[in-house]
């Protein structure tokens, strides 16, 4: 098979991904933060060396602004359920994901409002004076995806971030696509929350994702309260994080293998990783582009403007016959509306596009095998 | 002679305490809260030597510090 959904999720994994998930089987079978004796401890250092990586790997102020969560999508609910209150009003970028739509639309019916803003492609001016436009004097929060899971267009929201803080607001980033891409420094960049997969970029296994905090001060109500291992006598939920937003027993096997994967795009270095990629991307759009029933809806992708993924039609065929078609000859993309219909209506693609997305581990003559066999369908 | 446990609110931060005594040329070692009919359940930081010095940094680390126990050596 020739795997190029990588935006779904990422696969292969590393092998040290695999280790480690086994090693916690083997080794840290205990559950962590809740006992003193010794398998207990040593899960529990387990765990805080993984929010150690995550710190440093988005340069976060320290470990405890490092929250595991079971992907990005709870990250992503537990900011906007945890910090927007009735008459709070909110900007999101065209490009958001359901993941931010359907929570705010649920929020909508609270009392929160909304306005979207216009992301502009490679032009990071005219999406700024877009965002600038929909800010409001209510205005609370910005929440915004880095880079699209549909076309790869990034937004620029280190710019956004200072904006958002003129007008005494704060920002959430979804890194869904860009974390383990995208060089991120939590600290420089103004990002109050970000959101992350830890399965997709970072290489970590499926069920993980994480919510790191600027400032661990910064508190947000809790959407599940429960059993956190201290303070135990008190009916309250702690005050502080991460604790505080992980009641219950934590994914130890996902979030040792999740350490494993941002290890393994640290070694690499992101950009490294991102560059590498681009290329795969670039090749399969300057292979498409010359296909006549092929469209693409992006200019040929570059540094730093898009992440490396890609969507396109064939004229005549619905995305999912694509699909199918492609499947039949063992290469796996993405059809549809990926889950982020904004997308797709701002582009004028409501009936579904394919979605090429490569790994690390994707070969060029895979992206050329991709291109050839959407040659041949076209043909038909 | 006593065993001072610095509480703290989470083990994330006993972690974090611990480091950061470290650093300060302070031993720290965590351990759970031994009493937890008074307290509830959690964790702190043990430090044979140098307790007060260790609070102190701690507190200018922002690291909240729910109380200190002093545990006797034969409990």
């Amino acid at each position: 098979m020739i795997y190029l959904d990588n935006s779904a999720t990422t696969y292969p994994k590393p092998v040290g991904v695999r280790e480690a998930m086994l090693r916690s089987f083997r080794e840290l079978g205990a559950n962590p933060g809740r006992s003193g004796y010794e398998m207990s401890m040593r899960t529990t250092r387990a765990i805080y060396e993984c929010r150690q990586c995550a710190a440093q790997l988005f340069g976060a102020a320290g470990p405890e602004c490092v929250v595991f969560q079971p992907s990005c999508t709870q990250a992503l609910n537990q900011v906007l359920k945890g910090f927007l209150k009735s008459g709070d009003h909110v900007v999101v970028s065209d490009l958001e994901h359901n993941a931010v739509m359907r929570p705010l639309s649920e929020l909508t019916k609270r009392g929160v409002t909304y306005t979207v803003a216009k992301v502009t492609p490679a032009d990071s001016d005219a999406t700024m004076e877009a965002f600038r436009q929909a800010m409001g004097p209510n205005t609370k929060l910005v929440v915004c995806t880095q880079a699209s899971n549909v076309f790869g267009i990034r937004v620029p929201v280190e710019r956004i971030a200072a904006l958002c803080h003129q007008y005494g607001a704060k920002i959430c980033v979804d890194c869904a696509q860009s974390a383990g891409l995208v060089p991120i420094n939590l600290t420089d960049s103004g990002i109050d929350y970000l959101c992350c997969a830890g399965h997709k970029g970072l290489y970590g296994p499926m069920g993980t994702g994480m919510l790191i905090f600027r400032d661990p001060q910064d508190q947000l109500a809790t959407l599940i309260e429960g059993g956190t291992g201290t303070q135990s006598r008190s009916m309250l939920q702690p005050d502080d994080p991460p604790e505080r937003y992980e009641s219950g027993t934590l994914n130890v096997p996902g979030i040792l293998g999740l350490r494993a994967g941002m290890e393994f795009v640290k070694k690499k270095g992101p950009k490294r990783i991102w560059q590498e990629e681009m290329q795969k991307i670039r090749l399969l759009y300057g292979r498409l582009s010359r296909i006549s029933r092929v469209k693409l809806y992006t200019e040929a992708p570059s540094l730093p403007w898009y992440l490396p993924v890609l969507s396109f039609t064939v004229e005549g065929m619905p995305s999912e016959a694509v699909g199918e078609a492609l499947a039949g000859a063992g290469i796996a993309v993405r059809c549809g509306l990926h889950c982020a219909p904004l997308a797709h209506d701002k582009m004028g693609t409501e009936t579904g596009t394919v979605r090429v997305s490569p790994s690390i581990f994707t070969r060029r003559e895979e992206m050329e095998m991709l291109a050839s066999r959407v040659r041949q369908i076209c043909q038909k | 002679m006593g065993k001072p446990l610095i509480m703290v609110s989470s083990v994330t931060y006993a972690m974090k305490a611990r480091e950061l005594l470290t650093r300060h040329g302070i031993r720290g070692y965590v351990e759970r809260i031994p009493r937890t009919a008074e307290t509830g359940c959690g964790y702190g930081v043990y430090v044979p030597q140098g307790a007060d010095a260790a609070e102190r940094i701690l507190r200018e680390n922002n690291i909240r510090i729910l109380g200190r126990l002093e545990q006797d050596d034969a409990e």
